[in-house]
C-alpha cells in the first residue's frame, strides 16, 4: 500500500516565455460558486456589492448567469454557507486551476481557438466560453493580462495549446 | 460562423457556445394520467417539422447556462429572434 500521497501538478510551475506573451500558473486560490435568485441575499453574505450585468467583475466577484456568480479570493479564504439567506455557497477552490497571459500578443493566443471579439472585451470583463472544445472563464485584468480558469483536468490540454500558440 | 444573440447576456455570441434543446412551447400536460395513448404520443414524439419559420429551444450551454427560445428559418438558418424562456411565444 503506498503510504504516501504525493500530488501531481496538472502544469509546469516554470511560466513559458513565448513570442510577445508570457504563459504562467496562477498561484492557488480560494473560489466559491454562488447561487442566488436575488443579488442581494448574495450582498447580504458577502458584505460588498456584486456585479448584475451577465459578463463583468467587480471586486473578485464575477457575474456568469443570471442566478450565478464565481467568487476568487486569496488562498485559505473562508466564507459563510450563508445559512438562512436563500443561496448556495460551494467551495471549488480545487476544481479550477488558471493560467495567466501576459504580452502584447495575449489577446491572439486566445483568438486562436476562442471566437470572442476581443477588441471588444473590455477591462473589468469576465465571461465563461469555450477554447477549441475546452470550457473556460476569461477575465481581462489588464489590457495585456488575461486571467484564464479552466478545470484542473483539462489544464495539461490547455497549457499545451496556450504554449503551441505563444511559440509561434 | 454563425452568431447567435443570447436574451440573458444580451450579446450575439459564437455558435459554439450554444446547444439546440428541440421545439419550444410544448406544455407538459398537467395530469398525464388522464391522457389518451395518442395524446401522450403526441406529446411525447409529435414535433412541427416546418420549412421556414421554427420555435425552437437553445441553450447557451458555455456561457450564461440558460435556456431560452428562438425563432430560426430552417431554410436559410438564420436567427429571426431570440427571447427570454417563459416569454410569449413571437
Amino acid at each position: 500500500m503506498s503510504e504516501v500521497l504525493t500530488r501531481i501538478d496538472p502544469m509546469p510551475a516554470e511560466p513559458f516565455a513565448g513570442r510577445g506573451v508570457s504563459v504562467r500558473q496562477a498561484p492557488p486560490m480560494a473560489r466559491f460558486s454562488l447561487r442566488a435568485r436575488q443579488a442581494a441575499d448574495l450582498e447580504k453574505l458577502l458584505g460588498v456589492s456584486v456585479p448584475q450585468k451577465i459578463g463583468t467583475m467587480q471586486t473578485g466577484v464575477m457575474c456568469l448567469g443570471p442566478d450565478e456568480w464565481l467568487m476568487l479570493a486569496p488562498h485559505g479564504t473562508k466564507i459563510a454557507d450563508g445559512a438562512g439567506l436563500s443561496l448556495a455557497v460551494t467551495e471549488v477552490s480545487d476544481r479550477n486551476v488558471a493560467i495567466l497571459l501576459e504580452g502584447p500578443r495575449a489577446a491572439s493566443v486566445l483568438a486562436a481557438g476562442c471566437a470572442l471579439d476581443f477588441d471588444k472585451f473590455d477591462v473589468g470583463r469576465a465571461t465563461r466560453t469555450i477554447f477549441e472544445t475546452v470550457e473556460i472563464i476569461i477575465v481581462r485584468e489588464a489590457a495585456e493580462r488575461f486571467h484564464v480558469e479552466v478545470w484542473r483536468s483539462f489544464a495539461p490540454w490547455l497549457w499545451t495549446a496556450f504554449v503551441t500558440v505563444a511559440a509561434e | 460562423m454563425i452568431l447567435i444573440h443570447c436574451p440573458y447576456c444580451d450579446e450575439k455570441r459564437a455558435e459554439l457556445e450554444f446547444a439546440y434543446a428541440g421545439q419550444a412551447h410544448i406544455a407538459r400536460p398537467l395530469d398525464p394520467s388522464t391522457l389518451s395513448d395518442e395524446e401522450w404520443e403526441t406529446y411525447l414524439f409529435i414535433r412541427n417539422n416546418p420549412r421556414g419559420r421554427h420555435h425552437e429551444r437553445w441553450r447557451h450551454i458555455h456561457g450564461c447556462g440558460r435556456f431560452f427560445n428562438a425563432v430560426r428559418d430552417t431554410v436559410t438558418d438564420k436567427f429571426e429572434t431570440t427571447y427570454k424562456a417563459g416569454e410569449p411565444r413571437k
